[in-house]
């Protein structure tokens, strides 16, 4: 699934990354394939806040759509 | 995987386009993620004296000092060394010039700031680790063991809680102790084949990472992307396998987040909260400053003492006219005196004191006009020199400082990417995203301060939407209050339809440029940091730094904007342009002739213009119909010039023509419309 489908609490392991300089940026704070991530706020028009090893996070819902991921 | 075989390959060397720096003395540079805690550190080890200024060839702010017989540099925020944006160009070349590397990381953080550590290792600098915030990561149960990490890493480590000042005097002999660390084993072997070529491991690395910039440098090709990927995932995991030896939590990976920081994220309570800090930010800056302190600076300190006495000054010997203008206490003309020196005041030294003594303790404005057009330019009424002074150091500063005090405040809290991320959605609307909201407030303070602050947004194209929208549907703090006392007297309706006119208008030119530009809006990719009190005197520090790198960019631009109207009056040339608009005014927007001078002087400053409609009379739809077409009609010739430096004049100008049309435009239609 998709990790803009993910709602408030939800739990998930990422599976994909997008391809380029944004997913070298990925590596770099920590959020490669296999990452745990939950969701700590959906806004509407899909802009989500991420937490993962105790980062916090906000990508906009484009971002979020082109990253897949695995619910737990 | 790319062989690095380029070592045979012809090439050159050119020089980075780094700082002026001196060759005689070490350098030390700064080097963190962003919200670390690098610039309490920077001020620790720099004292009073910083030289701020612009990297050569960017719009990148880099800050200078002296630390004991270093040169001391601090870089911006960066998460990596690599070329994916101007500030990491700019710390690249800054890093690649620098002798000795003090790394700032944030103990809670340390599985994505180590990453940047090692690749700084890698490049074979002598590196020293600052692990700072050790009492957030005490409280979220995080233990690091900080000997184990100076083993593992094979550089000196301290620990430092900068904000409380603690652990801070073990900085100095970090940077004696700095040394080259534990480099990783695979790289390190194709590091040696490539030093041949480049001269430095610094650059080698980085070529490996495939950066183009580096690669044009030395005449060679730069390897591949997989490559860069390849080396970042070998690094990632060294760093997780640092950190698996060295850190240990008492609970796995949870982060305690402060309530106001989920609460400013939040669709429900995000606005509200969004709605009470941009009332505290207007009673501040809007009411407090824009008012009672600028009344205060402009006209008691400004006008009437220092532009008083420059003029007088210059009258001593020239000949002159002097009209003083009584005043009531709505500040209308009751009485006029007028004095005539023919050789100046020196000359008749009794008209001179009784020009001084007409108001007889009454509210009075002196006009001193000059026989001699090059006084009338520099000193007149418009003049160059006396209204540049009154308006940069009366005017303008004590708004700037106001809000980049303001600014600094909910920076250093870490509100403003909470903000980015609440109003992502509604930027992206008119092809903006979510950092653009600042900028965009900052416009109802200085259009000229917020068409500089543009230099944040990601992208040319988002750089070019938001300076049209600034420059054109934002009406600045000093044109704000011109338009808040005449709406007040137009009453509600007038106060709606103006409001709705330029709103939709805003919504409308950036949906038109979002659609028709090439590109896409950048995505918001935004690391949210925890939620601090700001230090008071870092807020300080980094207001004053600010407002004095603002003054020092936008000062000459007041001055020639000021010059250049000045000599228009002087020509002759503002009364032609005034006739030659008269028509348009008074078919067109149906408005008495004199708002042509209004919609002029709007040039000089934008609240001049506003001001000029006080006394013509209006009724509540022609103030509609003239303030709709002053909001949107220029900004003022100081923010016309710095925009036409930050977007080059084409574009500068074809923003700038546009909204002169624009202006004519929807202020004629909703003048046929409403009257």
């Amino acid at each position: 699934m998709q990790l803009a489908t993910m709602v408030k609490g939800m739990r998930g392991r990422i599976e994909r990354l997008p391809a380029g300089e944004i997913r070298s940026h990925f590596i770099r704070i920590g959020l490669v394939e296999g990452a745990i991530v939950s969701c700590m706020e959906k806004l509407p028009g899909g802009t989500i806040v991420l937490e993962f090893s105790r980062q916090e996070v906000a990508l906009s819902g484009d971002l979020a759509r082109s990253i897949e991921i695995s619910q737990l | 995987m790319s062989d690095p075989t380029i070592q045979h390959k012809p090439h050159k060397h050119l020089r980075t386009n780094a700082l002026p720096t001196d060759p005689l003395k070490t350098r030390i540079v700064l080097v963190g993620n962003p919200n670390v805690g690098k610039s309490v550190v920077f001020n620790y080890l720099s004292g009073l004296y910083v030289d701020v200024s612009n990297f050569p060839g960017t719009t990148v702010e880099v800050s200078k000092a002296s630390y004991l017989h270093y040169e001391l540099f601090d870089t911006p925020g960066i998460y990596g060394v690599s070329s994916f944006n101007d500030e990491e160009r700019v710390a690249r070349d800054i890093i690649l010039n620098g002798d000795i590397i003090l790394n700032i990381v944030d103990a809670v953080h340390l599985e994505r700031d180590l990453f940047l550590t090692q690749q700084l290792i890698d490049m074979g600098k002598r590196v020293g680790l600052i692990v700072n915030m050790l009492d957030e990561a005490k409280r979220q149960k995080v233990a690091i063991d900080l000997e184990r990490l100076e083993e593992e890493l094979g550089i000196p480590v301290v620990g430092t809680i900068a904000v409380k000042k603690k652990g801070l005097e073990g900085i100095h002999e970090l940077v004696v102790r700095a040394s080259e660390g534990n480099q990783s084993r695979g790289l390190h072997a194709e590091l040696h084949a490539m030093l041949a070529t480049v001269g430095s491991q610094g650059e080698a690395v980085l070529l490996l990472e495939g950066d183009a910039i580096i690669a044009e440098r030395h005449g060679v090709t730069a390897a591949d992307v997989s490559r860069r990927e390849e080396i970042y995932i070998d690094r990632r995991n060294r760093v997780n396998t640092v950190l698996q030896r060295v850190v240990t939590d008492a609970e796995t990976g949870k982060r305690i987040a402060s309530v106001f920081g989920r609460w400013s994220v939040n669709p429900i309570l995000g606005f509200p909260i969004l709605v009470l800090i941009l009332y505290a930010l207007y009673l501040f800056v809007g009411v407090f400053v824009a008012q009672d302190v600028v009344n205060f600076t402009e006209n008691v300190i400004g006008r009437n003492f220092v532009e008083f006495h420059i003029k007088s000054w210059v009258a001593q010997n020239a000949a002159t006219t002097i009209a003083v203008d009584i005043l009531d206490a709505r500040g209308n003309v009751t009485d006029t005196g007028t004095f005539r020196f023919a050789d100046g005041t020196k000359a008749d030294y009794n008209l001179w004191a009784a020009a001084r003594d007409y108001p007889e303790g009454r509210d009075a404005e002196y006009t001193f006009t000059y026989d001699n057009p090059w006084l009338v330019l520099f000193f007149g009424e418009f003049g160059a020199v006396t209204m540049t002074l009154t308006y940069l150091l009366f005017l303008l500063m004590p708004l700037v400082l106001g809000f980049y005090f303001a600014l600094s405040i909910l920076e250093d809290s870490g509100y403003l990417p909470r903000l980015a991320t609440l109003v992502d959605r509604l930027l992206r609307y008119i092809g903006l995203n979510g950092r653009a909201v600042i900028p965009l407030i900052l416009g109802f303070g200085c259009v000229t301060m917020a068409t500089i602050t543009t230099r944040l947004l990601g992208s040319q194209r988002e750089k070019t939407i938001a300076t049209t929208i600034l420059q054109l549907a934002i009406p600045c703090s000093a044109q704000l209050g011109v338009i808040a006392a005449l709406l007040a007297t137009a009453g509600i309706t007038a106060t709606v339809i103006y409001s709705g006119v330029i709103f939709s208008f805003l919504v409308l030119v950036g949906t038109v440029m979002n659609h028709s530009l090439p590109g896409e809006t950048s995505p918001l990719l935004i690391d949210l940091p925890r939620m601090r009190l700001p230090q008071v005197d870092n807020v300080v520090k980094k207001t004053l730094y600010k407002t004095w790198f603002f003054m020092k960019e936008a000062s000459p631009w007041f001055f020639i904007g000021a010059l250049t109207v000045g000599v228009l009056q002087v020509t002759g040339a503002l009364v032609w342009i005034m006739d030659a608009m008269e028509p348009l005014v008074v078919q067109w927007l149906q408005l008495p002739r004199e708002a042509a001078t209004a919609f002029v002087m709007g040039l000089v400053r934008r609240d001049f213009g506003a001001a000029g409609l006080y006394h013509l009379g209006l009724d509540p739809y022609q103030t509609v119909a003239a303030l709709v077409t002053i909001t949107l009609f220029v900004p003022c010739v100081a923010s016309l010039m710095v925009m036409l430096k930050e977007r080059g004049v084409r574009e500068g100008m074809i923003i700038w023509v546009g909204s002169l049309v624009l202006a004519l435009t929807i202020g004629g239609v909703v003048s046929q419309i409403l009257i």
